[in-house]
């Protein structure tokens, strides 16, 4: 019998899960540079592509896209001042200006260095501190996971920036749509409308893949009016000398710590993380004049956060079962589809499946460093593939991969449904990441809330009076009511471009 | 404006039809009805929900229209052909020319039929 992390690094040295993993950072890499698709996307369109083989080939190909779509974003913003994904708006402040003045290469040599050590540095903190952090959470009673998830769920209030009463709302829907089926404690049929087909609620992967997907597709049909400007031919040296190293490591390493924190907060993902790491490395800088113009320092601090984000955000999934981002909302879906349900017992039970999670990031992360340096100029490339036919494609992946669920029809109208919400929530400014929260967190909280009542014999103070509950509680009214301050301040004076 | 109205409509009605479950199962529903409602009144004074335009409309719900078509006719047999059929006119509404269409329908078409069909043995017809 091998320990956990020993079986966990055989499970990865299979040819085809190494096969799953490399197609899933190309692909990752190629969702990430192309301008509307994104990593939550790319995982949500891909996923039903994993129906058919292991669970560890499955992750292997989603932890890869989820890789390689981050810094893949990166290649966009340096070259055409378009982020690819959102997490990657910063890195045009600084990375565009560099390529601008002949730097391309370098831009793009820090955005695959840095990267990559954001990532990996996240992925030893989720080494490190996954396995305690699951521990403690062992002693969760169901009141303590209520606690949790209505802290989970009011940092609705926190990503929805000065929407704060759009973005709940949002997640209100969410809510909502996670009572639809049968109730999880009495299985009485709830908002079924007499269609068997809902008894079993509304699928979580068709309902992503209509948001991210289709909803993405409308909203670009409807804004995108001319085309991206060409990418500068020539590149130039690629990998940084010393001087450039010791310029940017402090900055970097800054900017990884708060990706981490960032990733590790519900529903807080890269763009969060990039814009506050830049701000907060502008402001340490002995060349603040530079930022904004082509300071390495500023693209290194974004590059870092936004790909830190993901070993932080994996720890919030994997040991409490809270997404620490979009793209973890949408891989809790793929999760579940094999027979994995994230939370503490997971690493009580399957340890060496969280281990194999581990291993397969920092493979993913190490390939994408190689990808990014070596192949940055063909991906550029792909930037001229006209948008009509990315779009057709979603729509067809989309409507085929919803079907491909249960070979069920109604799973394709619920995709349509949630990609017209998309379009339409898009052109109201409505944030998204609440609802997908609320549809996530919402059967978890009901049924520990009602589990945790059921133990006290219906007293609210033996539910909210527990000692963890309380500092939740406290969480959630800070986490409220600090965007309503924030939202009521006038806008304060940043550097921000 | 109308987005606020539409929660409200929803947070009432998920509020009023929570009354006729049971205690148990129309609880959270209840709750969740009640907030929206509650929260969707801000929200009518909010200058950003008080309706937005929408460009392209035509081409967005021919989209739509094509789709809702193509999802009427699943399961009725050749898939291949009402796929590359729904791409064409897909791609001809986006401003493609007739041949670069049909040649990306066409290899488009191919690929989901080997891969999902052939490849991963789902039945498309």
């Amino acid at each position: 019998m091998h320990p956990d992390w020993m079986a966990g690094m055989l499970a990865v040295l299979d040819w085809r899960v190494l096969s799953f993993l490399g197609a899933g950072v190309v692909l990752g890499a190629i969702f990430g540079a192309l301008p509307g698709l994104t990593a939550a996307m790319g995982i949500a369109v891909l996923t039903p592509l994993t129906f058919w083989v292991s669970a560890e080939q499955g992750l292997a190909m989603l932890l890869g896209i989820y890789c390689g779509a981050i810094p893949g974003g990166g290649i966009t913003a340096i070259l055409v001042n378009v982020p690819g994904t959102p997490a990657s708006i910063a890195t045009t402040w600084d990375g565009y200006p560099l390529a601008q003045q002949g730097g391309a290469g370098l831009a793009l040599g820090f955005n695959a260095l840095v990267s990559g050590f954001g990532q990996l540095a996240s992925i030893a903190f989720l080494a490190v501190a996954a396995f305690p952090i699951a521990e403690f959470a062992l002693r969760f009673g169901p009141a303590e996971y209520f606690g949790l998830t209505l802290f989970g769920l009011s940092m609705m209030a926190g990503v929805s920036g000065r929407r704060v009463v759009q973005g709940v709302l949002a997640g209100l829907l969410g809510l909502a749509l996670s009572t639809v089926g049968l109730d999880p404690l009495t299985a009485y049929p709830r908002y079924t409308f007499g269609r068997s087909e809902f008894l079993d609620g509304i699928s979580f992967i068709p309902v992503m893949i209509g948001l991210f997907g289709t909803g993405e597709v409308l909203a670009q049909i409807a804004e995108r009016h001319g085309k991206l400007q060409a990418p500068p031919e020539a590149l130039g040296r690629i990998w940084p000398n010393r001087a450039e190293w010791k310029q940017v490591a402090p900055s970097s390493l800054a900017a990884t710590g708060i990706g981490v924190i960032v990733g590790a907060i519900p529903a807080a993902g890269g763009d969060i993380a990039s814009v506050i790491s830049w701000e907060q490395a502008r402001r340490l800088s002995r060349r603040q004049e530079d930022f904004g113009k082509g300071s390495i320092e500023g693209l290194a601090a974004t590059c870092a956060s936004c790909n830190a984000v993901i070993g932080g955000a994996m720890t919030s999934m994997l040991t409490l079962g809270i997404p620490g981002d979009g793209p973890t909302a949408v891989l809790i879906g793929a999760l579940l589809i094999h027979g994995i349900q994230p939370g503490p017992m997971l690493f009580r039970n399957n340890g060496d499946l969280v281990w194999t999670i581990v291993y397969l990031l920092a493979l993913a992360s190490l390939l994408m460093v190689g990808i990014g340096l070596a192949a940055s100029r063909p991906l550029a490339r792909m930037l001229r593939i006209p948008d009509p036919w990315l779009w057709t494609g979603v729509l067809l992946f989309g409507i085929v991969g919803s079907y491909a669920l249960n070979n069920a029809v109604s799973d394709v109208w619920v995709m349509l449904a949630a990609g017209v919400f998309g379009f339409l929530a898009r052109r109201a400014a409505m944030p998204l990441g609440p609802l997908v929260l609320g549809l996530i967190l919402g059967p978890l909280m009901e049924s520990n809330l009602r589990r945790a009542l059921i133990l006290s014999r219906g007293h609210w103070g033996g539910v909210l009076g527990r000692p963890i509950v309380v500092f939740f509680l406290l969480a959630t009214a800070l986490s409220l009511l600090w965007p309503l301050w924030q939202s009521r301040r006038p806008a304060g004076r940043t550097g921000t471009p | 404006m109308i987005t606020a109205l539409a929660f409200l409509a929803l947070g009432l009605y998920l509020a009023a039809s929570a009354w006729r479950l049971p205690e148990g199962p129309g609880a959270f529903p209840g709750a969740i009805g009640a907030a929206m409602a509650l929260l969707s009144l801000p929200a009518f004074r909010d200058r950003g929900s008080g309706g937005f335009r929408v460009e392209n409309s035509r081409t967005i719900a021919a989209t739509l229209a094509l789709t809702v078509l193509y999802l009427l006719v699943w399961g009725t047999g050749a898939f291949a052909l009402k796929t590359a059929l729904y791409l064409v006119l897909l791609l001809r509404l986006y401003g493609q020319r007739w041949r670069t269409a049909v040649t990306v329908a066409v290899v488009m078409t191919a690929a989901v039929t080997l891969g999902f069909q052939y490849g991963l043995r789902l039945t498309l017809e």
